[in-house]
């Protein structure tokens, strides 16, 4: 008897060991908590199927609990019972599995999600019979008003960027910006090189003033609009040139306009040479007839007295 | 009732009665329609474009002016407005000086002074840098080179005038379809300093066009200063009074043709800059808006180049075919807001097709009618006077409409407006000395100076020994 009270805690110690393993972080994301936490406020979506592909935006601020619904309205030949589980970013959520009745026509599934922070943003999908599939987009508010083509500036020039967010979306709390070095974001202190860098926020837009560029500023740069949840980026790319670039062309322009001058001009004076031995000649015949228009002048008013 | 037959019967006219012929051909000595006259029709051309074409696409670089120089909209569109009221300010000069030297000179300062404006302009750091060089310095070339240009091309016709003008005029339209998209690519390659560079060069152009203004061979600079060449400021004054043909101003057919000008000048820019905010006030997308005014511009091409052509083949007289083109497009700028409040699209777009096609077609018209009233000598400063007084009107006509329509709330009140003025004009135009006769009038006598007979039997000798043509009439 007491070798097997002994196996007994031997095996419980065991247990309690290997246990503490059991707990660690797994470095797949978190699914989040599918139990509620009452202090958030709730926020609803609803979303009913109407085809493949379909995607719904949801655009969050602050930390909130999340209640998806989908509907759906099913095939010819309704079941009363089908299998429906949520997704996210494409994975399965453990525990999400759910037997859907048929109700009112139509079947439906909710959800309630926990999001508190960046790692709960993301793709959330509700699929029914692992074939019908609703996705949410869970989100902060989107740059749009941004510049795709890139911004041009010069060496030794300063250079202004700017961002805006929309005025039919959300304001966010701050604005930040960050410059790429490789595949990496750098946040851009204004305040630490401030002969540099200036950063002018005025709640819906942000500028950021590049001072005296060089060839190292060209890139992409981000600007963050800061929510609470998490920060939504844009890029804008700044391309910093030499002055020979523009000087090429406009030195070929320049060049251009001199020959033409130069050739309408030689033309001319060719021409008005073989002109000026013409009207030597010209004037030579005028000269000597000068005298005779005179003489025929007076010769047809004469006539004319003669002939009245 | 005579008349009238003689209106229709103008071929017959022409042959029974040989004598305005060689009075024609005696006005511009050396150069018959043609020739050299079409070189300089395309040096017009090229020209034009380069002022007015690039003008009218500087909206190109407002954005990024906006952006870089952080001003207002407002502050930056004074750009183009002070290049602009530099140009028919500074018209007059130029006008002046072509008659004090000669046009090639002047030309060609013209154009390297808006090429250096731009040029400048490249460099600036303020947005008053910009005022400066794009606006005085540009405008400044600008206004000598559109006048003595005009003037000069004119003066080397004389029948087919009109077509000449409104082919050469056809650039403006034409160009700024080409130059839109043109110094888009530029501002997105090199941005707007660059961008501006490379115009400026481009400017540069002008400058061989204004080499290919042959001089004159029969000066007309001693038949026009006073045979006193003292340097006493009275007769410095009255030279340069006699350069900008200020004596003018004195005359009552030329007065009243300018005052109608610049009537018309009150409204006819209002389409210009409220069509395609009209449009989208009628309910139409932004694409079907740009659409309409593409639309008229294209016509207004057209219009330019067939009302050239038609003024002259001589079935009409010119001031006719001028109040013509005036009374119409003021009728469909009056028409243009009532059109849309029908809310057909089909209906806007036709009334703004016939008003491009009218507003092109009096352009052509406007300039060529100043040598039937004032005579071919005092033409250049007679163009450099009306350009400087019909900028007033510019500046009164957009700021009233924008008034009208801040007040009512929407454009009609602008647009009727704006046609009645051309209206007006067209009846201002109607008091004009021999209006209602069927053929023009005689052309005006030469200017009298002080030494009178000295001047006249002067400019007959000169006749006499530079035009062979009327050599060979006396040889025979």
């Amino acid at each position: 008897m007491l070798a097997s009270w002994k196996q007994l805690i031997f095996q419980i110690l065991l247990l309690l060991i290997s246990c503490r393993h059991i707990n660690t972080t797994s470095p797949d994301p978190t699914p989040p908590p599918l139990v509620p936490i009452d202090s958030l406020p709730r926020d609803v979506r609803r979303a009913a199927f109407k085809g493949e592909g379909q995607i719904e935006k949801v655009e969050l601020l602050n930390p909130v609990n999340l209640e998806l619904v989908c509907t759906w309205t099913g095939h010819q030949n309704k079941e009363s019972n089908i299998t429906g589980f949520w997704r996210k970013d494409g994975l399965e959520i453990e525990n999400s599995h759910l037997t859907v009745q048929l109700q009112n026509e139509q079947y439906q599934l909710q959800q309630v999600f926990n999001i508190v922070s960046e790692e709960n943003l993301g793709n959330y999908s509700c699929v029914f019979e692992s074939e019908v599939k609703i996705d949410f987009v869970v989100a902060v508010p989107q740059i749009g008003e941004i510049r795709d083509k890139p911004v041009v500036t010069y060496v030794g020039d300063s250079g202004v960027i700017t961002c805006k967010m929309e005025d039919s979306k959300p304001m966010p709390n701050t604005w930040k910006w960050y410059k790429a070095n490789g595949t990496d974001k750098e946040e851009i202190f204004a305040a630490a090189e401030p002969q540099r860098y200036e950063i002018k926020n005025n709640e819906r837009k942000t500028k950021l003033l590049v001072n005296n560029l060089t060839m190292a500023d060209s890139g992409l740069y981000y600007c963050g609009a800061v929510y609470t949840l998490s920060t939504s980026m844009g890029h804008v790319e700044l391309k910093v040139i030499t002055y020979y670039e523009p000087l090429k062309p406009f030195m070929a322009i320049v060049a251009e306009v001199f020959i033409l001058v130069t050739a309408i001009l030689l033309f001319e004076r060719s021409r008005s040479k073989k002109n000026d031995t013409e009207g030597d000649m010209m004037s030579d015949q005028t000269n000597t007839l000068s005298p005779g228009e005179n003489n025929g002048l007076e010769g047809s008013s004469s006539m004319r007295q003669r002939k009245t | 009732m005579e008349e009238r037959h003689t209106c229709t019967d103008k071929s017959v006219l022409d042959m029974t009665n040989p004598k305005p012929k060689a009075e024609s051909q005696s006005d511009e000595a050396e150069d018959p329609d043609g020739g050299w006259g079409w070189v300089l029709v395309g040096a017009l051309f090229v020209s034009t474009s380069l002022v007015f074409g690039l003008m009218r696409s500087l909206g190109i670089f407002f954005v990024e002016f906006v952006q870089y120089f952080d001003e207002s909209a407002h502050a930056i569109s004074w750009i183009s407005s002070t290049g602009l009221a530099a140009q028919q300010f500074f018209s007059p000069l130029g006008a002046a000086l072509c008659n004090a030297y000669n046009a090639r000179v002047v030309v060609m300062t013209g154009g390297l002074l808006a090429g250096l404006g731009l040029i400048l302009a490249s460099q600036a750091t303020r947005l008053y840098h910009l005022y400066l060089t794009m606006g005085v310095i540009s405008g400044l070339g600008w206004g000598l080179v559109f006048t003595p240009m005009v003037a000069t091309v004119m003066a080397h016709f004389t029948r087919r005038r009109t077509l000449a003008l409104g082919l050469a005029f056809s650039s403006i339209g034409l160009s700024s379809f080409a130059f839109n998209p043109l110094f888009q690519l530029l501002v997105e390659k090199y941005a707007w300093r660059g961008a501006l560079l490379i115009l400026g060069g481009l400017s540069l152009n002008i400058v061989p066009c204004g080499a290919l203004i042959r001089p004159r061979r029969r000066s007309k600079a001693p038949a026009k200063v006073d045979s006193e060449t003292g340097s006493s400021p009275v007769s410095v004054l009255r030279r340069i009074s006699s350069y900008l043909e200020l004596s003018l101003l004195s005359e009552r057919p030329y007065v009243t043709y300018t005052l109608g000008i610049t009537l018309l000048n009150v409204g006819y820019f209002v389409p210009y800059f409220h069509l395609v905010a009209h449009s989208r006030h009628a309910g139409f997308s932004e694409y079907q808006s740009a659409f309409v005014m593409s639309a008229a511009g294209a016509s207004d091409i057209l219009g330019r180049i067939v009302s050239g052509w038609f003024s002259d083949l001589g079935h009409f007289r010119l001031i006719h075919l001028l109040s013509a083109w005036t009374t119409l497009a003021g009728v469909f700028i009056m028409l243009l807001p009532l059109s849309s409040l029908s809310g057909s699209y089909s209906a806007l777009m036709v009334i703004s097709l016939l008003y491009g096609f009218c507003s092109g077609a009096l352009t052509s018209v406007v300039f060529v009618v100043v040598p039937l009233i004032v005579g071919v000598e005092r033409m250049m400063g007679a163009l450099g006077l009306l350009q400087l007084i019909e900028s007033g009107a510019g500046l009164l006509g957009t700021p009233l409409s924008g008034f009208l329509k801040d007040v009512t709330g929407n454009y009609v009140a602008s647009f009727i407006v704006a046609g009645s003025f051309l209206i007006l004009g067209t009846l201002t135009m109607a008091t004009l000395p021999h209006y209602f006769s069927c053929t023009d009038p005689p052309p005006p006598p030469q200017r009298s100076s002080l030494d009178d007979k000295h001047n006249g039997l002067h400019s007959e000798l000169e006749h006499m020994t530079s035009s062979p043509s009327s050599d060979t009439n006396h040889r025979v």
